[in-house]
């Protein structure tokens, strides 16, 4: 009986309540979707994007490429994060993304990581492009001043 | 593409680890003109800094470290007992074993400690005694076979991810077979304010300033007593040899002092590496940076970055899964030549088993203890290592292959990678450069 | 009999420390009962830790009963409530896709159809914190997810929470005992113990030291999961049930920031989403009468769900599966129906029929009304006791840590640790997270980041170590995801373990055989996935594990 009921009020939903729905509604879709989404920082993920997180995938977690690595001489709290976390947890979901900012902008690109990575990652070029996302996923908090959490 | 960029030479090797380097040094030994293509450090450059080369497979947990067999005559025992050893491959020539650890480790004594023939017995930091044909200068003073009296296990506060405790104990259990009495010490060193410094290299470096390594010496002198007679440290002493830093430390402390194996980060893999390097620099291996990308083999050129080599014999050393030369995308493959993969451990060493397809769930076994066939997979090889088709012919008489892309062992399950890797190394490149065995 | 000194009665004896076991144990505790909770093995061991990890809100139950959705939605805001911290927002992607070019008016009928169920999910959305459907159009949803494959017609967004299953099993159980309660991990129920057609006590063993014990109980709620049909067995009572094995795969990273809904070569509906830092494919859904102690995935159900994700993301070939696990779902028993049609409804059992007055045994259930269904367990205690002055408020008080969400950037420059770091900290512990730094404010050198793959302190180790319940290294899998990643502990897991052995004052030999165990549970997990990057790794790890370690 409950489920009569159920696909009766289903019904009406599509041939009635629904179409009405949409007359108050603004922009598009996409512009709807985006706008929900883009303050969490869970913005769309591009195709070069893409192709980074996969080179940055052949990262085993040896270590030697902080052994070639200048940001030593980054503030403590960056360097105890040390480099290959730019593939560990950095590059691994846009919320750390949006929060290394500083430990990605403290790479000098001197490639003396690069040479030494046993599964030749691009690391230099992949630094570049994790800090060039960290701005961007920021622009659209940065924008409104009163965020929901 | 202009004749400048065309190099002509006797022998290619791809591959820049032990394997690779120790062909390239033998070829360029034997006269040859030798080029070396490696894209990165391979599986040498993350070693711990023990050379590993057989340690007798039939001897029991308790037999004295003075009773058990001697390396070679370990290898040989390993052939008898292991079906698809490389060392089984090979029994016949196992008399120049010896000749081919001898030579590698000859070439990088720089770092490395001239080997005696029997096992040195090194701790780990996971507190565990293991067995090193060869092992580097910095650690040879530690050897638990040697050392008479009380061995002093030091950490330094500072350095949180190390634990004396742990590898001491690990002494301690073999103190029955002829070990020394291990007592664990915490030394004052590296504890600083701001916060965390437990990473290896950046403990290297700051033991290789001028007046550390002198400091260090000077607290650990304070920490010793009667009996104490020799102490061991984190691998952490240094990454240029040059620098003297275990030397300086043991001056100072009046006790002779030794570095234990590492895990990763490795200090000693790094030192290895460039220790590999500047050997072949200096014994006019021509070396090229980047991967052989098409290439058919002797006598045909192969494109290297933008360079064009043409070569009379080649010795694959492309190393295993970390180092790249074979590899799993769904199927095993070799992944220079696309040569099949069909060695393995165990009962996959039968060739009518079509075994690079298989799902990795069917090449491995639930325990992780046991020898796992996936990860002894490689190419198979016949007595003068040249890689073999499905059907065990040889693919052609001008390719040879050494290392751990040849298949058939499980290194980290019998200890026999780096020996392994010096052998068919040494063989193969004397082979390439037309000098034989 | 031995141990007798261990003995005590209780109002409730739980056995099982999954979300059900745990969420009763708080509930029962916070009513003011004296509760005593049994795992055999660790919190969240079981199914509920091996869950989609998600608090949906019952969208599938619109068209048998709209309150149900409407109970499950409030349900959902609740968790929200209590542990804001550990709940994640997922927008999913449910793609149009026909297998023929074009679309037939059918088609075109069930996606408005689709449109318009989602849609009246909105309507639930506010009692959880959702946010609105959309329906995109084929355009932008390639503008959304590029990695879509070709040929595609829109698709209608659908608003989901996800949460660490495992850590929030493990706040019902730390909040049961902040509440009294007695939680003991690793100690197996061994048998009941019966007088006059009663339980009357359980009889149980510790597996870390091998004692026994007895405690007495007015009431023993059977919370076994998979277990039950054999606990049942060797306990002279009948659980009847469906147990289906669920397997899921890691992704090394995330994905993308948005679930995809894809459909699995047998018609069934199955996802790729992203999960806290990785992506999950899930999940297989096959009857499994074998024993739940001996599970493995197998090649075929890796096979089966990387199909499934690539009908739709071709690439995800491509990417790098760290890791396969599975559990075993208590589905009721129905016969002669097929494993995804079961329904996903809950029952609770009464043995007095079967000589065992006093026991009951839960059945079935998800983990999204974990909550509502211990309270309903709660209520049938209450009754069956006859006390229990206080009313539930399991709804209402917050689980540890759930009084607050620090901010991590804030944390970060007040402690000196990376902001990332902190972001995972407050991730796992809400506002506990300042009590974790404070252990790394009193020594500096519990800065050292462990793990690079979660954001692990050395300092959240050890306060795990003090203060959540860890009795083996493993259960540190559970509690901050340690050698869990694609890395497998490679460079984390003898650090760690050295500073749980000095928490807990573990001796040389004992840290070594944990260790071992750790690495012995993550190969099994890793063994039916081993290729491309991850194949590498595992090569890297058993040269330092097997090789150096001798483990």
């Amino acid at each position: 009986m409950s489920k009569v009921r159920s696909y009766a009020w289903l019904a009406w939903r599509a041939a009635v309540s629904h179409p009405l729905r949409a007359i108050g509604r603004r922009g598009t879709g996409e512009e709807r979707f985006l706008a929900s989404y883009a303050v969490e920082r869970l913005a769309p993920t591009g195709l070069d994007v893409r192709a980074a997180a996969q080179a940055a995938s052949a990262c085993i977690s040896c270590g030697l490429c902080e052994s070639g690595c200048a940001m030593r001489a980054a503030i403590p709290a960056v360097r105890d994060l040390g480099l290959h976390a730019a593939f560990r947890l950095i590059s691994k979901s846009d919320e750390m993304l949006a929060r290394s900012g500083d430990a990605l902008a403290a790479c000098t690109t001197c490639t003396g990581c690069e040479t030494l990575c046993p599964t030749g990652v691009p690391i230099t070029r992949l630094v570049r492009l994790l800090s060039a996302r960290s701005v961007d996923l920021d622009a659209p908090r940065r924008a409104p001043p009163g965020e929901p959490r | 593409m202009p004749p400048s960029t065309r190099i002509e030479c006797d022998v290619l090797v791809v591959g820049g680890g032990m394997a690779g380097a120790t062909a390239a040094l033998a070829a360029r030994d034997g006269g040859a003109r030798v080029v070396l293509v490696r894209k990165a450090p391979g599986s040498t450059g993350l070693s711990g800094g023990a050379v590993s080369v057989a340690q007798d497979p039939g001897c029991m947990p308790d037999t004295p470290f003075a009773a058990r067999a001697g390396v070679v005559e370990s290898a040989r025992r390993i052939a008898a007992t292991r079906p698809g050893h490389p060392y089984r491959l090979l029994r016949d020539r196992l008399d120049r074993l010896w000749n081919a650890v001898e030579f590698a480790t000859g070439q990088m004594s720089e770092v490395l400690a001239p080997p005696s023939g029997r096992n040195r017995w090194l701790l780990t930091p996971f507190g565990h005694a293991h067995a090193a044909a060869a092992c580097h200068r910095s650690m040879a003073a530690g050897d638990l076979a040697e050392v008479r009296g009380t061995l002093v296990v030091c950490g330094f506060e500072g350095h949180l991810g190390w634990d004396p405790g742990l590898i001491a104990s690990g002494a301690v259990r073999v103190r029955a077979l002829g070990g020394p009495t291990p007592r664990a010490v915490l030394l004052d060193l590296f504890r600083w304010e701001e916060g965390a410094l437990g990473r290896p290299f950046d403990l290297a470096r700051l033991l290789e300033a001028p007046g550390a390594a002198e400091e260090a010496g000077r607290v650990l002198r304070r920490a010793l007593q009667r009996g104490d007679a020799a102490a061991v440290l984190p691998a952490v002493l240094g990454i240029d040899p040059a620098t003297r830093v275990p030397e300086r430390i043991a001056a100072e402390a009046g006790i002779p002092v030794a570095e234990i194996l590492s895990d990763l980060p490795s200090v000693p893999g790094l030192r290895f590496h460039r220790a590999i390097e500047a050997r072949l620099a200096a014994a006019g291996v021509e070396v090229l940076q980047g991967e052989v990308r098409s290439g058919a083999g002797p006598d045909l050129p192969a494109a290297v970055g933008g360079r064009e080599v043409l070569a009379r014999s080649w010795v694959l050393a492309s190393g295993r899964f970390v180092g790249g030369g074979i590899e799993r995308r769904g199927e095993l493959r070799e992944s220079v030549l696309g040569l099949p993969v069909l060695a393995s451990e165990g009962p996959f060493a039968d060739p009518s088993v079509r075994f690079a397809a298989r799902p990795p769930a069917s090449l491995t076994l639930r325990d992780s203890r046991a020898p796992q066939p996936l990860l002894a997979a490689g190419l198979r090889v016949d007595d003068e290592l040249h890689p073999l088709d499905a059907e065990g012919r040889v693919l052609h008489p001008r390719i040879f292959a050494a290392g751990a892309v040849v298949g058939g062992h499980d290194p980290s399950s019998d200890g026999t990678g780096m020996g392994v890797a010096m052998f068919t190394g040494w063989l193969a490149g004397r082979s390439a450069a037309g000098r034989g065995a | 009999m031995a141990g007798a000194d261990r003995d005590h009665a209780y109002d409730v004896v739980v056995l099982g420390g999954g979300v059900n076991g745990a969420g009763l144990a708080r509930d029962c505790a916070m009513r003011g009962l004296s509760v005593l909770l049994l795992e055999k093995q660790d919190l969240a061991c079981g199914a509920s830790g091996a869950s989609s990890g998600m608090i949906h809100g019952g969208i599938r139950y619109m068209t048998s009963d709209r309150r149900v959705t409407e109970s499950a939605s409030r349900d959902a805001g609740y968790i929200r409530r209590i542990a804001p911290h550990l709940t994640f927002r997922i927008p999913f992607l449910l793609p149009f896709a026909t297998h023929e070019e074009g679309s037939r008016l059918l088609d075109r009928v069930a996606w408005y159809a689709t449109e318009v169920y989602v849609g009246t999910y909105d309507l639930f959305q506010p009692l959880k914190g959702g946010k609105p459907s959309v329906r995109l159009s084929a355009d932008e949803l390639y503008r959304i997810e590029p990695s879509l494959r070709p040929g595609l017609h829109g698709a209608v967004t659908l608003d989901e929470w996800g949460i660490d299953g495992q850590r929030l099993c493990l706040l019902n159980a730390l909040s049961a005992a902040h509440h009294g309660a007695d939680v003991r991990t690793w100690t197996e129920a061994e048998s009941l113990v019966r007088e006059g057609g009663r339980v009357v006590a359980v009889r149980f063993r510790d597996a870390v030291t091998g004692e026994h014990g007895e405690a007495r109980a007015g009431v023993v709620v059977n919370a076994t999961g998979g277990w039950s049909p054999r606990f049942g067995r060797s306990n002279g009572f009948q659980v009847p049930m469906r147990p289906g094995k669920g397997v899921h795969l890691s992704l090394d990273r995330r994905h993308g920031n948005y679930g995809i809904i894809c459909t699995a070569v047998d018609g069934r509906q199955m996802f790729l989403m992203p999960h806290e830092m990785e992506s999950i494919i899930g999940t297989t859904d096959d009857d499994f009468f074998g024993d739940p102690d001996d599970l493995d995935a197998t090649a075929d159900e890796v096979e089966y769900l990387v199909d499934g994700a690539a009908s739709l993301v071709p690439s995800i070939r491509q990417a790098r599966i760290t890791r396969a696990w599975w559990g075993v779902r208590t589905t009721l028993f129905e016969y002669g129906v097929e494993e995804d049609d079961l329904s996903r409804d809950h029952r609770i059992l009464d043995h007095a029929a079967e000589g065992s007055a006093g026991l009951l045994s839960f059945v079935g259930g998800k983990l999204a009304s974990y909550r509502a269904q211990s309270e309903e367990l709660a209520d049938r205690v209450v009754a069956m006791l006859g006390k229990g002055v206080l009313p539930c408020r399991t709804h209402e008080v917050p689980l540890p840590g759930g009084d607050e969400v620090p901010s991590p950037a804030e944390l970060a420059a007040r402690h000196g640790i990376p902001e990332p770091v902190a972001a995972r900290l407050v991730f796992r512990h809400g506002s506990r997270a300042r009590e974790v730094l404070r252990v790394a404010d009193d020594d500096p050198r519990m800065k050292l980041v462990l793990c690079r793959d979660e954001g692990i302190l050395a300092a959240e180790v050890a306060w795990i170590a003090r203060h959540e319940k860890v009795r083996r290294l493993q259960d540190l899998r559970r509690r901050c995801r340690l050698a869990l990643g694609g890395c497998g502990g490679l460079d984390c897991a003898r650090p760690a373990a050295q500073i749980v052995a000095r928490e807990l004052g573990w001796d040389a030999d004992r840290l070594r055989a944990e260790l071992a165990d750790l690495l012995e549970v993550g190969w099994r997990e890793r063994r039916p996935v081993l290729d491309g990057w991850q194949l590498a790794e595992e090569e890297l790890l058993r040269a330092v594990h097997r090789g150096l370690g001798g483990l």
